[in-house]
């Protein structure tokens, strides 16, 4: 086994990754920092975000308002503290992506321009175009290139965190194009892995969105935080998921029933106005725009389509030109996935799984409860997005939060001394052997593909949109058995080089571990709150009782253990979640009231 | 009625038990939306699970799926089977790049082409966070924007019969990004990046066939970068000699 | 010890592989004609200036069936240099802005196309005038 010898390693290079990495090499450049990515960097799922990334931009917006926003919106379910922190970064960090060459699009006076977003009130979203992800990951590639100090493992897949004298002190990883193990030391870990939302069927993601790092720190009993909510987004295109960014809404989009109707006025939304207002209509928040489709369906006034029910995103009013400047990859997405003109006709869309709320805790210095492990971006829960995330944050999370990651990394990094080779050499091979076992072992009977099926597909039925206690409970049973099977799982290929056999069924067990605390957290939470909704006499929020944050801790080949910690909040007390004219009058009441 | 089907052949090459690659052929249920990734995908499921392809995204934006389908280098996920149907889909790994396992092609070459070109504003008047933001109007953005819109999918490296004579060649896509470093007014290293522009494995090598702009699915035109850049050599080239002795690079 | 073994697959016949780099074969080639007319009016000028007899000859060896023929030949190659010339020019050169907006591709080889058939009518009626 090579071993290589780092400072600081991080284990992911999408947004998070690479802006930790830069945090690091700028930060103290005498480090060095192993970047491991199981693709090419700028193959990492942040290139597929379309529609911009948060910041306060304008004179009449404030941090206040994006706080109230991000914390409304995510049902007060966010640790405030660290919600203040981010919203005040944001700005900073968009201008630190300007200045690293990303195209922001302008306004002809040639400041940034920033457009209307889901559930935010004042226009905040800053964009390139609708590839707003691809420029920032293209950008933060680009420019961490320019550092000396990250030495990149492109294309190496980590199979093992290694956790030594109670700290984590490593990773285990495969090199992809030669089989062959690495053992990469340092004195300390950040987990930039992403989200996990290919556990469900009709998604969003790319095939390496599997929850690899939340699983890696959950079997090390790092707990697993918040993980029943999961974001639907409202607007995919049917069968494959595929997103249709939310500023299409931004630029002014309208959501149709088959009557041509605009249905989300039926939901609190309204009132229907041509130009939808922020926080309003087709403005809305995510969680509510899947959660009013879902009932449009069981009306009876959906669209039957091949890949089931859809509704229509009408873009036409908006006009060939001003598609083709805003929102140039949507067009040719419809026009070359769909064989629809959305100048002419209005794309059929519904939803699909987008997001994953939760992920490792972290504190708001994105430290996890193992000492030496980070961890940033969507695979971690930092605590900003609570039961609900708004479009757009994400990105912004990537900077802000990778930008910590990698500086705390970096400064506990120091502060430690290295690890005792020989034990960190044993755990490595013994990780190797486990890990290899999978190819050689030839009685296994279960094929992963089937075994992927089954559980995406139970965790469509039991953790879709809404949720009901008999179905969460067959999911989790059905996840226990799964786990049970996929001991017994036997591949095909046999070989060393690019063995992608080998590496899925590696992931597939990575999923069915992060499925199985999604599925046990959801099941546990009795009440309804941002995206985890209950149809079964739980259909109110319950601040009584579940104001309060879902630990999933892993317990081997049982169970998950569930338990509950508390929820920072500092300025903001719950309240009445109301979007539309209801949310205007609450607004108003709460100022003078 | 039976289900209809498609023939799929693909190129394989396992170097563990394989002198040369090979053709196989595989039967895939057709349908009217499915993309060629889908019926690879297909085939690893259900058929084959030692086939080995890169993909991710499914939408043409992470660029990982580049590969020759019918002799053209295409993004397997958006190019669609019923615009092949019902002729049988060849489908190869990338031209030009050495086949490091069935449609997985080497390409370290690449990456190292990309870290040659300086891929990184170098500021011409630095400028600190609390300054806030450069400006830059639409008509500046616009001057190498569609030059960013690279997504580094290879498929303009497949498509270069000169980089496939001469792997030394920087090749279109790299060449495209360091036009887009260039041409942004927030930059101050042309002068630095034309000294490679203008080198052995420079612009010079590009004899204009154009494929490359043709194959690339995001428009980013690099033979119009390549060629606008041989016109900004020769001109400097010239220019070297007006110039006062010692003064010059 | 890896077991990587990347296969690199030759270059031969490149170009027979695909149409469009058969057409960039021919118009690569069609340039040899370019070459060859243009040694033929270098011919002429060194006539001219070797005096009347040999500029006689020359002329007289133009009217030859097979040299006509050449010229057909020729004009035609010329042609097609010329068409796909036109077709690969939006690609080489910097972006053109009129009132704001990008000239089209299409009317950037339609410009150069119609440049050409202009500046050979303009040949024509000269020769055309000359000859009368």
């Amino acid at each position: 086994m090579e071993i290589f010898k780092a400072d600081v390693v991080i284990v992911g290079a999408g947004g998070a990754g690479l802006r930790a990495a830069i945090a690091v090499a700028e930060a103290e450049p005498g480090l060095t920092v192993a970047l491991v990515s199981k693709v090419y960097p700028m193959r990492s799922h942040t290139v597929a975000a379309e529609g911009g990334s948060a910041g306060v931009a304008q004179a009449h917006d404030s941090f206040e308002h994006h706080f109230n926003d991000t914390v409304s919106g995510g049902d007060w379910l966010c640790e405030q503290d660290v919600v203040e922190y981010f919203v005040s970064q944001c700005p900073e960090e968009m201008v630190q992506l300007e200045h690293w060459g990303c195209p922001w699009s302008r306004k002809p006076d040639g400041h940034v321009n920033v457009r209307a977003f889901g559930g935010m009130k004042i226009e905040r979203t800053w964009f390139a175009a609708d590839k707003t992800g691809f420029h920032m990951l293209h950008t933060l590639f680009q420019t961490s290139i320019k550092y000396p100090s990250i030495k990149r493992f492109d294309e190496h897949f980590c199979t093992e965190l290694i956790v030594e004298d109670g700290r984590a002190q490593g990773v285990v990883v495969i090199g992809i194009a030669s089989g062959e193990f690495t053992l990469i030391e340092a004195g300390a870990v950040v987990f930039a892995t992403g989200g996990a939302g290919r556990v469900f069927r009709e998604n969003t993601n790319g095939g390496i969105v599997t929850g690899d790092g939340m699983a890696l720190a959950y079997r090390h009993g790092v707990p697993l935080r918040d993980m029943e909510f999961v974001q639907y987004h409202p607007t995919c295109m049917p069968g494959t998921g595929l997103l249709f960014t939310e500023a299409c809404r931004g630029e002014g989009g309208f959501l149709l029933n088959k009557d041509g109707y605009r249905y989300l006025q039926d939901y609190g939304l309204g009132p229907a106005e041509p130009v939808p207002r922020n926080k309003a209509m087709e403005l809305g928040p995510r969680d509510r725009l899947s959660q009013a489709f879902w009932h449009e369906q069981q009306k009876g006034r959906t669209i039957e389509g091949p890949h089931g029910s859809v509704v229509h995103l009408d873009l036409r009013h908006l006009g060939e030109q001003k598609l083709r400047e805003r929102l140039p990859q949507i067009y040719e997405l419809a026009e070359e996935f769909l064989g629809v003109d959305p100048a002419k006709t209005p794309i059929p869309v519904r939803p699909a799984v987008h997001y994953t709320m939760g992920g490792v805790l972290v504190d708001g210095r994105c430290a996890a409860p193992l000492p030496g492990l980070y961890a940033a971006g969507e695979c971690s829960s930092v605590g900003i997005h609570g039961a609900n995330r708004l479009g757009s944050n994400s990105l912004a999370e990537l900077c802000v939060f990778g930008k910590v990651a990698g500086i705390e990394a970096a400064r506990f990094a120091r502060s430690v001394a290295p690890g005792n080779a020989a034990t960190l050499r044993k755990q490595a091979e013994a990780s190797e052997q486990k890990a290899r076992a999978i190819v050689t072992k030839s009685d296994g009977s279960e094929r992963i593909a089937t075994l992927r099926k089954e559980m995406a597909e139970t965790m469509e039925r039991g953790c879709g949109i809404y949720r009901l206690g008999d179905s969460m409970q067959a999911t989790c049973d059905k996840l226990d058995e799964l786990r049970q099977r996929y001991k017994n799982i036997g591949i095909e290929d046999k070989s060393s080089v690019w063995n992608s056999n080998w590496l899925m069924a590696i992931e597939l067990g990575f999923q069915l571990d992060v499925a199985q605390a999604m599925a046990y957290s959801a099941l546990s939470r009795k009440e309804s709150r941002g995206a985890h909704q209950r149809l079964d006499g739980f259909e109110t929020r319950d601040d009584e009782n579940y104001l309060k944050h879902t630990l999933a801790h892993f317990d081997g080949d049982g169970r998950p253990r569930i338990d509950y910690g508390p929820v920072r909040i500092t300025k903001s007390q719950p309240a009445v979640r109301a979007y539309g004219a209801a949310g205007e009058k609450a607004e108003k009441e709460a100022k003078h009231g | 009625m039976a289900e209809k089907t498609i023939t799929i052949k693909v190129l394989r090459y396992n170097p563990e038990q394989d002198q040369a690659p090979v053709f196989q052929a595989y039967q895939v249920p057709f349908s009217d939306d499915m993309s060629v990734l889908q019926a690879l995908l297909f085939i690893k499921d259900e058929l084959d699970e030692t086939l080995s392809f890169r993909w991710s995204c499914r939408m043409a934006i992470c660029g990982s799926c580049g590969m020759m389908i019918n002799g053209n280098p295409k993004l397997s996920c958006k190019t669609f089977l019923r615009d092949i149907y019902p002729e049988t889909v060849r489908v190869e790994a990338l031209n030009h790049f050495p086949i490091e396992r069935d449609l997985v092609v080497v390409m370290d070459d690449f990456i190292d082409k990309l870290e040659r070109i300086q891929p990184y504003i170098i500021p011409a008047a630095p400028r600190s966070l609390a300054q806030g933001e450069y400006l830059q109007t639409p008509a500046q953005l616009e001057k190498y924007e569609q030059f960013s819109s690279c997504i580094n999918c290879l498929l303009c490296y497949a498509a270069c019969p000169q980089y496939g004579l001469n792997p030394e060649f920087i090749g279109p896509g790299a060449l495209a990004l360091l036009h887009r470093y260039n041409a942004d007014s927030r930059d101050g290293a042309s002068a630095q990046r034309m000294e490679l522009v203008a080198a052995e494995e420079g612009v010079f090598n590009c004899t204009a066939v154009g494929y490359c702009s043709e194959v690339c699915p995001k428009h980013v035109d690099p033979a119009n970068a390549v060629n606008q850049n041989k016109t900004t050599a020769a001109g400097n080239y010239f220019m070297s000699f007006l110039k006062p002795r010692g003064t010059s690079k | 010890m890896s077991k990587r073994r990347p296969y690199v697959r030759p270059m031969a016949g490149w170009w027979r592989k695909n149409p469009f780099f058969i057409e960039y074969m021919i118009h690569e080639g069609t340039a040899l004609f370019v070459a060859a007319y243009a040694l033929v009016l270098l011919a002429g000028l060194v006539c001219l200036a070797l005096g009347e007899a040999a500029w006689n000859g020359w002329l007289g060896a133009m009217k030859h069936p097979l040299v006509i023929l050449f010229h057909l030949v020729t004009l035609a190659m010329i042609a097609y240099h010329s068409w796909t010339w036109f077709k690969i020019m939006p690609k080489t050169m910097p972006p053109v802005v009129i009132g704001g907006k990008r000239l089209s591709a299409a009317m950037i080889t339609g410009g150069g196309l119609a440049a050409v058939a202009l500046a050979s009518l303009l040949a024509l009626g000269l020769f055309w005038g000359m000859t009368r």
